[in-house]
Order: C-alpha cells, then structure tokens, then sequence
C-alpha cells in the first residue's frame, strides 16, 4: 500500500512540475532584430501593442509572437506609426477599422459582448449556489 | 419531485449535443471572418500599374460600374486553382475585373498571366502588402464586389469555387 501512494506521489510531482514549466520557459517571440526601434521607449511600447493584436493568419497567436508575413508587416506598421507619433488608440483604431474587433486578442467590453464578459460570473453564481444547495440537503442524510 | 428533476442534467447535455451537432454540420467556415468594409468606400490608393504605363489611381478606377477586386499573386496556390472562374467573369459574364498582385515579382506575374491567360482590366501592383492591410486582406486570394458607387458590397477569402462563383454571379445581378 505504502509503495503504490509513493507512486502516486511521484506522478504527482512530475505532473506539477510539467505544469510549472511553462514559467520557466521563454517565450517564442517573431519580432526579427531589423524591425527593432532604437528608442527603448517607442519599442516597448510597440511590443506592449503586438501582445494584444491577433495574427490573422495563425489566430490563435500574437503578431509579436508569429512569424507570418502578415504578422512583420502589421509590426512594421505599428512601429512606424509610433515613430510617427500616433498614439496607442489612433494605432488600435486604424487596426479595428481595416480588420474588426477580432484583431483584437480581448475583445472590447461592448454592448454586444457583454454577455461574453457577464457570463462567467453569472455561471460562477450559480455554481457556488449549486454546491451549496447540494451541501444543505446531504447533510440531512 | 428529487428524482424527476434528476432527468434535467440529461436534458441538457442533450440541448448541447444538438447544438454542436448543429453547428457540425451547417455551412460555415470560422476562419473566416466578415469584412469591416462592407458598405464602405474602396480605399483610396495610388500605385503602379503590372501592364499598363499609366498610374493606377483607385479613384479614377472605382465609381464607374460595378467591379470585381482579386488580389492574387504567382506564389499562391490557390490563385491558380481560381484563375479559370476569374477569366469566366470577364469573358463569359462580361464583369470589368481589377486584380490587385501582392507582394510578388512583377516579371513573374507577367509570366503567369501569359501562360493562364489575363482576366484583369487592369492590375495594381502591392509590393509590401500595404494596399492589402488597407482592404483588411488576411489571406490571398481574396475576391471583392465593388458596386457602381464605388462601395464594397461582398468579400470572399478564399479561392473562388462553383459555389462561390455562383453566388457572385448572383450578387452583381442582384445590385445591378
């Protein structure tokens, strides 16, 4: 018995540390050395701006993080902008306005989404109202 | 009354079985995604034209009639699959087509369309792909109908089939 739950136990582990690795690891970044800006601000700021927009080639990705050609071109773009002194909305702006919301990796807290952002919570209630209800009526068993 | 309200669970997984095998099997592709331009102006653009002398200036190309857009270009593919149903719309259905060639070696195109046969009335040449962010083009070829006002009234990503080739033809006699 005692030998099967150190087993366990060391699955266990394996498995935690499988799961904590991904803290370690580095992310893969597509931004090519060329692209990058001079001034440490302008580029910091144009990274912050590829984290949140989507590749529309690989849409589960960023463009900071693809290597689509479409990706290099929309971080380009996003680096020229900033060198012309557009500001983060008028650069989220110009994006939506060609592409939609969807380029956006969070979709905007809007009217029509709100349902997407609400629902969560509301499914949480009910959860934690479920388990407790649940609780209530096996106690009396 | 405990015992019936045990069948709820089942009636739910159900509803949500019926509900993924719905959206199995209807006619949709989520990669694809509707353009913001639809009832939009055609941006404006100034480029150099693949056959022509003359300057391509959008505003003196769109306003006219109604135009089909293509981007294509000689490295793709699925251009070539689609190039047949291009030269249909010109020949056949007597559609004015503008092809837009992205990112791609001029001498190249000019080959391809010697060797497929030309459609384009005329073609606009996107070297670094910036005409293309400005249509909100993701994934070449993309088709566009661009009605007489000069107003985007239908995208398609993606090569063009029977299907599709219908439905176009539908489209332009519909807003004729």
């Amino acid at each position: 018995m005692l030998t099967k739950n150190f087993l366990l136990t060391k699955i266990f582990i394996l498995i935690i540390a499988i799961c904590l690795m991904q803290f370690f690891s580095m992310g893969s970044y597509g931004v090519d050395p060329e692209e990058i800006l001079q001034d440490q601000k302008q580029e910091l700021r144009a990274r912050n701006i590829s984290k949140n927009i989507r590749c529309m080639i690989c849409q589960n990705q960023s463009i900071d993080e693809s290597s689509a050609s479409l990706a290099k071109d929309l971080r380009i773009l996003i680096r020229n902008k900033i060198k012309e002194g557009n500001s983060n909305e008028e650069i989220y702006k110009f994006l939506t306005d060609r592409y939609g919301d969807f380029i956006l990796l969070k979709p905007p807290i809007k009217l029509s989404t709100l349902a997407l952002w609400l629902f969560p919570f509301v499914f949480l209630l009910i959860g934690i109202f479920v388990v407790f209800w649940h609780n209530k009526k096996s106690k009396k068993f | 009354m405990r015992k019936q309200l045990l069948i709820l669970p089942s009636i739910f997984f159900l509803l949500i079985l019926l509900i993924f095998f719905y959206l199995l099997i209807i006619d949709r592709n989520p990669s694809e995604l509707p353009s913001t331009l639809l009832n939009k102006n055609v941006p404006k653009f100034e480029t150099e034209s693949l056959l022509k002398e003359k300057k391509f200036v959008s505003s003196d190309v769109f306003g006219k009639e109604i135009k089909l857009v293509n981007f294509f270009a000689t490295w793709c593919k699925p251009c070539r699959d689609e190039h047949n149903y291009i030269k249909r719309f010109s020949n056949q259905e007597g559609i004015e087509v503008i092809g837009i060639n992205y990112k791609d070696n001029s001498q190249k195109a000019i080959g391809w369309l010697k060797e497929l046969g030309n459609p384009y009335s005329n073609i606009a040449v996107d070297k670094n792909g910036r005409i293309a962010i400005d249509w909100g083009v993701y994934g070449i070829p993309e088709t566009f109908i661009v009605n007489s006002k000069g107003i985007i009234k239908y995208r398609h990503v993606g090569p063009v089939t029977k299907k599709i080739y219908k439905k176009i033809n539908l489209i332009i006699n519909e807003i004729e």
